[in-house]
């Protein structure tokens, strides 16, 4: 009975609607700083680069209370498993497999450190990140050469990427891409009998709030606050 | 589809990218090139007019927007190999082509053009930077031409060097002597002082001392004459006794002697010295100048002035 | 025992910080605690200054430049009223043949001006030029005297302001900045060096004038802002006593003079302990220092006591007030090691009315009343060596349109010629130590309108002065106001290396 309802479901939940979104916000976001950066909206950029570091704080954070896919536990292994995943060991994942995981975990680091470096960095005329103020000039302008070299490091790290899902894609017929947007497997890509609990949307919610919220308060104190 | 044919398009996709940028822009063109070896790195040599005279105004001027920190428009003007490549929109800088070298149209737009450079808010090029440039472009834009063989450039004007003062090291310098130049100033207050924040050496001034400050005095500095590079005692009753006491600072370049009694007893036993730059005295005669003047020391005779 | 004054002084500085410093709840506050100690580790953000502590006891005491400086003192001769750089410096034959005609629209859309109004005519050169020197250097024939020393010169034609008025453009050129407030070059350059001779003020100002207005900006131009005001220029008289009531009245002998004052410096401390007013203590030193100065100051600026021959060479006659006088005892000062030497010297504003603003008339008396005395003061400086570490600046606050001034648009053919403000472009001339001789730095266009090769900003010009005194223009500094003062202002400035030997 149990095989029979799994046959007439033929796709299964796997990614919740945050995390979803938090990815494809992530693709946009980047394209946008690269874009922005490369022509010179530096207003643009620095919304965007703000933003991608919020969404980036957010997912550490649903990292650690989300769903069970979402969870860093859930797809984080350690590197043996890791190298043995990739010399060819099989194995059915609902969320990331231990290769994939490590490269979520490499790309949230890199783009972490990316944004940071953002801030404190400036473009030699009138614009600069808002805590570039905090740092000496030479420290700035060594942090901005950071970002610069960081960014040809994303996009290595984001060919691997697309080269990997694209292997998934074409040599194992598995769509990852898909799954990525609507959120379902088919069930034969995913092991039986596994319990993935969801967070509630909520929850999603208030821990964004709570980094924008953050963030509101850091920018307050850096620009001088009305009460200091 | 296989794993390798999977890869073999993934190779032939990453190269047709690549090779898609290189053509869009020829300035990455040129770097992938010539990071590869494929293409030989232009390089200037010490000293051509670009290494002497160009290279120093993208120094001062390009690159820090333009170098190894930041290439902004893929152009980096931190050398010759990359000023030759140009950046997003092709090469800047066209061999005997004014109008062609975007680089110059650029620094000779008005400080008010949007496309100017440098960029508001930074010093614009002057006439003679801007001349530099013109003429290197106009003799053909090389790394190796001499700078003797473009005529015609306007005096190199050295860049103003304003030093860091490093207290440790200044105090370093002054350490040998500076307990007798504590005691001394102590002893003469006004009158010694180091000749910078950055310096050992030491200037003294006796002249609103007048006729209190004499031989004796000027016999009390003697501790501090190997570091003395100045000495006014104009107006002071310093006489010729002292006159080896002069000849004795091996650094003195400015004596001024105006309003004393000292003649050319003392200028001829300042003679030998060959640090001496100026001497200003009452009166001496022209043979006791003459070996002075005739090392180019700039001597002043007040008596003549009256 | 009683203290000394030097003792007691020392003391009252010490004591120097009010009760509005330490109660710093304005910006900063605890937001600035935070930073400073959640990232103790950072270089503070702004560029630390040099430190300027001395002694309180001996405000003005020398302290040694940054760096080896070029010149010790400086000399600064200001034409006030602004002198018509087309009628003395700035050769313009092209303006010669458009005379009379219409100003072209080109000149006169979009800018403001402070008298003409409509279209007023060009008005060439009222003047020959000719060359001289070694380098050819064009001159008109007003300046018969100094054009003799063209070749110590260095001439800078493309001084640029952006003050229209004189007071805000006389604020400019002294205080780098067109509002009152700010210290005064010489306030600065005391401040930064001291002063050789103790006895004597470090800062001394000097005026005269043709007949007509005088200083427009008034004391502020030789004020010390925000600077202690023990760094503000003293204005000293060369006809009579150099400083009025500076010396003690009849049957007053210098030791009762000297009880008065230490009564005097009591009721100052006293009060300096109940306010905490740091001012107590540069008023007491100012005391001193006039105390002191009653014996040198009348003898420096004695001008009696030159030989006649001397006071001849420059036109000087004693018990007047002039130009001439003022150049003579300027170099006495030289010599007896004051600091910072201020000239000016009023009436140059050449509007074309009432008479003494006109070119053929006043200018003309002004030249005859400046030219010699300079060159004198020039000579006699060089002949004494003095020129070796001396700087001397000409100027005036901007310069002279190349058009006429026609009074507010008035079509009345009036007998007097004049020029009105001009702000994009003047001349001035420095010499001295470290300064190239005998050079031009610097055009204008054709009709002496637009700078067209190598700007100098006033704020240049400073930084320029600045250098040459031994300093990084950027590291003379004062904090006031949350912000890191300086002569050059916020805007960047740039020495003028081109004119440097």
């Amino acid at each position: 009975m149990g095989n029979d309802l799994r046959e007439q479901m033929p796709h299964v939940q796997v990614w919740d609607a945050p995390t979803r979104l938090f990815h494809w916000m992530v693709v946009i976001l980047i394209f946008v700083s690269w874009l922005s950066a490369d022509q010179g909206y530096m207003t643009v950029h620095l919304c965007s680069g703000l933003a991608l570091l919020a969404l980036l704080l957010f997912r550490i954070g649903w990292g650690l209370i989300g769903s069970t896919t979402a969870r860093f536990s859930d797809f984080l292994h350690p590197p043996r498993a890791v190298l043995s995943y990739l010399r060819g060991g099989e194995g059915l994942y609902a969320g990331h497999n231990p290769a994939g995981g490590l490269m979520v975990a490499v790309l949230i680091a890199v783009l972490l450190v990316q944004a940071i470096t953002g801030l404190f960095a400036n473009d030699g005329l009138h614009f600069s990140g808002p805590l570039a103020l905090l740092v000496s000039d030479d420290t700035s302008t060594w942090v901005t050469s950071l970002h610069g070299t960081i960014f040809n490091i994303l996009l290595l790290l984001i060919w691997c990427h697309v080269v990997a899902v694209g292997f998934y894609l074409f040599v194992k017929g598995h769509n990852l891409v898909k799954a990525m947007v609507t959120g379902r497997k088919p069930h034969a890509h995913i092991p039986a009998g596994l319990r993935i609990t969801f967070a509630r949307t909520y929850i999603a919610l208030l821990l964004l709030l709570a980094v924008l919220t953050a963030g509101g308060v850091a920018w307050f104190i850096i620009q001088g606050g009305v009460f200091l | 589809m296989s794993a390798l044919a999977y890869f073999g398009g993934v190779a032939l996709a990453t190269a047709l990218g690549l090779a898609m940028a290189m053509l869009l822009r020829p300035g990455f063109a040129h770097a992938v090139l010539q990071t590869v070896g494929l293409e030989s790195v232009p390089e200037a040599s010490a000293n051509s007019f670009y290494t002497v005279r160009v290279a120093p105004l993208f120094q001062a001027h390009c690159i820090s927007c333009h170098g190894a920190t930041r290439a902004k428009g893929g152009l980096r003007l931190d050398s010759f190999a990359g000023a030759m490549r140009g950046g997003k929109h092709g090469a800047v800088v066209a061999a005997r082509d004014a109008k062609d070298s975007e680089l110059l149209t650029r620094v000779t737009l008005p400080a008010t053009d949007d496309k100017a450079m440098p960029p508001s808010g930074k010093t614009p090029l002057n006439t003679d930077e801007v001349t530099v440039i013109r003429l290197w472009i106009a003799a053909g834009a090389s790394g190796t031409l001499p700078v003797s063989a473009i005529k015609g450039a306007p005096r190199l004007v050295a860049p103003v060097k304003m030093p860091q003062i490093n207290p440790a090291a200044v105090a370093k310098l002054r350490a040998p002597l500076a307990k007798q130049v504590a005691q001394l100033q102590n002893r003469f207050p006004g009158v010694i002082q180091y000749d910078s924040r950055s310096s050992a050496d030491l200037v003294i001034d006796a002249s609103p001392r007048r006729e209190a400050f004499g031989d004796a005095d000027l016999r009390a500095l003697a501790p501090l004459r190997d570091r003395i590079v100045e000495l006014n005692l104009s107006g002071t009753a310093v006489t010729d006794a002292s006159a080896p006491a002069l000849a004795a600072m091996p650094l003195l370049r400015t004596l001024r002697l105006t309003g004393t009694h000292t003649t050319g007893v003392t200028v001829q036993a300042l003679s030998p010295s060959k640090t001496l730059r100026v001497l200003a005295i009452e009166k001496a005669s022209a043979d006791a100048l003459a070996p002075l003047r005739q090392r180019g020391v700039r001597i002043y005779e007040a008596a003549n002035g009256q | 025992m009683r203290k000394t004054t030097e003792d007691l002084l020392q003391h009252l500085q010490a004591l120097t910080q009010t009760r509005r410093q330490f109660v710093g709840w304005g910006a900063g506050g605890l937001g600035a605690f935070f930073m400073n100690t959640a990232m103790a580790a950072q270089q503070p953000i702004a560029s630390a200054g040099l430190s300027f502590k001395r002694d309180p006891s001996t405000p003005l005491s020398v302290l040694p430049p940054q760096f080896p400086a070029k010149v010790k003192r400086v000399i600064y001769l200001h034409m006030g009223g602004a002198p018509s750089q087309l009628e003395l410096f700035d050769h313009k034959p092209t303006l010669s043949r458009f005379n009379g005609h219409d100003c072209p629209d080109s000149f006169l859309k979009g800018k403001r001006f402070a008298f003409i109004r409509g279209v007023p005519k060009m008005l060439g050169p009222q003047f020959p030029f000719h060359q001289t020197g070694k380098n050819g250097t064009w001159i008109s024939d007003r300046l018969p005297h100094t054009e003799k020393l063209i070749d110590e010169l260095c001439l800078i034609k493309s001084m640029k302001t952006d003050q229209f008025n004189h007071a805000p453009a006389q604020l400019l050129v002294q205080t780098g900045d067109a509002r009152t407030g700010h210290a005064s070059l010489g306030s600065w350059v005391t401040y930064g060096l001291g002063t050789e001779n103790q006895n004597l003020p470090g800062f001394i100002v000097l005026a005269s004038s043709g007949p007509g207005p005088t200083a427009n900006a008034g004391k502020p131009l030789w004020g010390s802002g925000y600077l202690p005001s023990v760094y503000q220029g003293v204005e000293c008289r060369s006809a009579g006593e150099p400083v009025l009531y500076l010396n003690n009245p009849k049957d007053v002998s210098r030791a009762s003079r000297r009880q008065v004052l230490d009564a005097v410096d009591a009721i100052n401390r006293h009060a300096h302990d109940e306010f905490g007013n740091p001012e107590s203590v540069a008023r007491i030193a100012q005391y001193e220092l006039a105390f002191r100065m009653q014996v040198e100051a009348s003898e420096a600026m004695d001008i009696r006591r030159e030989p006649a021959a001397v006071l001849a060479r420059y036109g000087a006659e004693p018990g007047k007030t002039s130009y001439a006088n003022n150049c003579l005892v300027a170099r006495r000062l030289a010599e007896r090691g004051v600091r910072f030497i201020q000239l000016y010297h009023w009436g140059w504003d050449s509007h074309g009315s009432p008479t003494d603003e006109g070119i053929n008339i006043g200018f003309v008396n002004r030249c005859k009343e400046t030219d010699q005395p300079t060159a004198a003061l020039l000579q006699d400086l060089k002949a004494r060596g003095l020129l070796e570490d001396t700087l001397v600046i000409w100027g005036g606050e901007f310069g002279r349109t190349p058009m006429e001034d026609n009074h507010g648009g008035s079509t009345e053919v009036s007998k007097y010629i004049g020029r009105d403000h001009h702000t994009a472009a003047f001349t001035i001339w420095m010499t001295g130590g470290g300064v190239r001789t005998g050079m031009v730095h610097g055009e204008t266009d054709d009709m002496g309108y637009e700078v067209v090769k190598d700007p100098v900003e006033v704020r240049d010009l400073h930084a320029t002065i600045l250098y040459l005194l031994g300093f990084d223009y950027q590291k003379l500094n004062y904090p006031y106001q949350g912000l890191d003062q300086k002569l050059t202002g916020v805007k960047p400035a740039r020495v003028v290396s081109e004119i440097l030997a």
